[in-house]
């Protein structure tokens, strides 16, 4: 009885042994299934995912253009990011309420509002009529904001004594920031960034609503032709879990990684 | 080495004034700064050190002005060795790393060259083993014996030395006390704003005494101790030393 308990119950130091993580989580994964094709049971449904591989080329494309948005949205959203956590500390006021009222904007309202606001209105307004410029470019103002408050954080993070003793040895400010305050914050932004790129994964399949064909744009093409919706959206979730998954998992070793060298 | 405060005064932004009216005239190895705390003494040992500026007054050293602008100041702390309390490692870089970085990218080294005096301080101070260590892998006394290591890997004029061991375990504080004697003993200028008055008694030779930002007394060192001459030097020892075994 009591070595049954054990298995499910975390001992009193936190730790999880390897034949504790494997029960519960076949566990887990078994409940999750079993709801799952209950309802599916319910609704009279029996899935058949034969017909996806028909539509391999574009889903393969679909999924290319995914990747391929988010990692240069992961890029401009760094630069935008970085530029305005400095920009928010910088001692030029207009620059700093720029920044605050940039970062405040994006983060306090839903990005769907954005997609629209600034495809529609900006996008047509300045001429940007290609679709992946325009979904990278929005991807990338959303994403920006809450790069800036990660690395914005890790800056005030940064103790005043290492700015003071970068002082005290004779470092000029381009020095300091080189050779002691973005070596400090690149460790501890690391695994907060690996995370932002698993959001950007996800966030990018609300430009569909512009009609990009990325991933979640191509499966509702397909799914509009042929009404297999249950599958195709089963699908979708497998393919961005492919994608976010070992992202969640570096995200973790980072983290680990970096909590013993500080 | 000679020192001169002229009238030396500092106000910050936010409040009242912290340093009043501080002139001061004296020739000396081994300096110490004593007083009770919030007193001024960290305030004044950062703007003797360039790291911060006076609201007016003057500082010479050898009878040179130091000149509060950014472009002289920069030069003037690269002539001085500054040690702080705590934390002042950079905790991204292993012990001999913290001691290489000012010499490479301040004071024109090779790493090759950097990487020996690096290594010998080390060894001369008994840090050997250390040296691979990040500051968090270090005991309070070890991180601030390489501190010590790396201002003076620069071979500096002066080495201020802000309250070095107040931040330290009782038992460490002599390794790192035992360490600035050698310095002196070497003929090492230093001046020091400590707690340890049996260190500013036997080790050093002049003395300050600041009290809510005004120099109170000022002399020799072991006579200033068995003779203050105001009450608020007798006051402050006979607090300090109540405890003392
Ligand atoms: N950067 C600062 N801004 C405003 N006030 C300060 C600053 N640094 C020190 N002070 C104030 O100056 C006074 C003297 O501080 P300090 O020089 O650190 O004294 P001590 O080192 O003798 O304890 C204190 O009242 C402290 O609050
Ligand atoms: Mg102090």
């Amino acid at each position: 009885m009591m070595t049954i308990k054990k298995l499910f119950i975390r001992d009193g130091e936190g730790k999880i042994t390897v034949l504790q993580t494997a029960v519960n989580l076949l566990l887990a994964l078994t409940a999750f299934i079993v709801f799952f094709s209950f309802s599916l049971k319910r609704l009279g449904l029996d899935l058949d995912f034969s017909f996806l591989f028909t539509f391999r080329y574009r889903l393969f494309q679909g999924f290319g253009a995914t990747i391929l948005l988010s990692l240069t949205s992961l890029v401009l959203s760094l630069l935008i990011g970085g530029f305005t956590a400095f920009g928010n500390r910088s001692h030029i006021l207009p620059v700093s309420y720029l920044s605050k009222v940039y970062v405040q904007f994006i983060r306090g309202t839903p990005m769907i509002m954005q997609v629209y606001l600034f495809f529609y209105i900006i996008g047509t307004a300045w001429g940007v009529s290609n679709r992946f410029i325009a979904g990278v470019l929005i991807l990338s103002i959303f994403e920006g904001a809450y790069i800036s408050e990660i690395i914005r954080g890790s800056l005030e993070s940064i103790e005043s004594t290492q700015l003071e003793a970068a002082k005290a040895v004779g470092l000029d400010n381009r020095q300091t920031m080189r050779l002691i305050v973005f070596p400090q914050i690149m460790k501890r932004t690391l695994p907060s960034l690996a995370g932002q790129f698993a959001s950007i994964i996800k966030d990018s399949s609300l430009l569909s609503l512009i009609s990009l064909i990325e991933l979640t744009q191509t499966i509702r093409e397909i799914s509009s032709t042929n009404f297999a919706i249950f599958e195709c959206y089963i699908f979708l979730g497998f393919l961005y879990l492919s994608l976010t998954f070992p992202i969640s998992m570096a995200t973790k070793y980072l983290e680990r990684k970096f909590s013993y060298e500080n | 080495m000679k020192i001169k405060l002229n009238d030396l005064c500092k106000r910050f932004t936010s409040g009242e004034q912290v340093l009043e009216n501080i002139s001061y005239q004296e020739e000396f190895k081994s300096l110490a700064i004593i007083g009770p705390s919030g007193g001024g003494k960290s305030t004044l040992l950062r703007i003797l050190g360039g790291l911060i500026m006076p609201t007016s007054g003057e500082v010479a050293f050898d009878e040179k002005t130091v000149t509060y602008t950014e472009k002289e100041l920069l030069k003037h702390r690269r002539n001085i060795g500054f040690v702080f309390q705590s934390k002042g490692l950079f905790n991204h870089l292993t012990g001999k790393e913290n001691i290489m970085l000012p010499l490479v990218h301040v004071h024109g080294y090779q790493k090759k060259e950097a990487e020996k005096v690096a290594v010998g301080l080390l060894e001369r101070f008994n840090l050997g083993d250390d040296g691979g260590k990040f500051p968090s892998e270090l005991s309070g006394g070890q991180q601030q014996r390489i501190a010590i290591a790396r201002a003076m890997a620069i071979k500096p004029r002066l080495l201020l030395l802000d309250e070095p061991t107040s931040a330290l375990d009782p038992e460490l504080t002599s390794e790192v006390l035992d360490m600035v004697k050698e310095l002196q003993d070497d003929g090492q200028n230093i001046i020091l704003v400590t707690h340890e008055m049996g260190f500013a008694k036997k080790a050093c030779d002049k003395i300050i005494f600041l009290v809510n930002g005004r120099l109170m007394e000022a002399g020799e060192s072991p006579s200033l101790f068995s003779d203050p001459q105001t009450p608020e030097l007798s006051g402050f020892l006979s607090k300090i030393l109540e405890w003392k075994v």
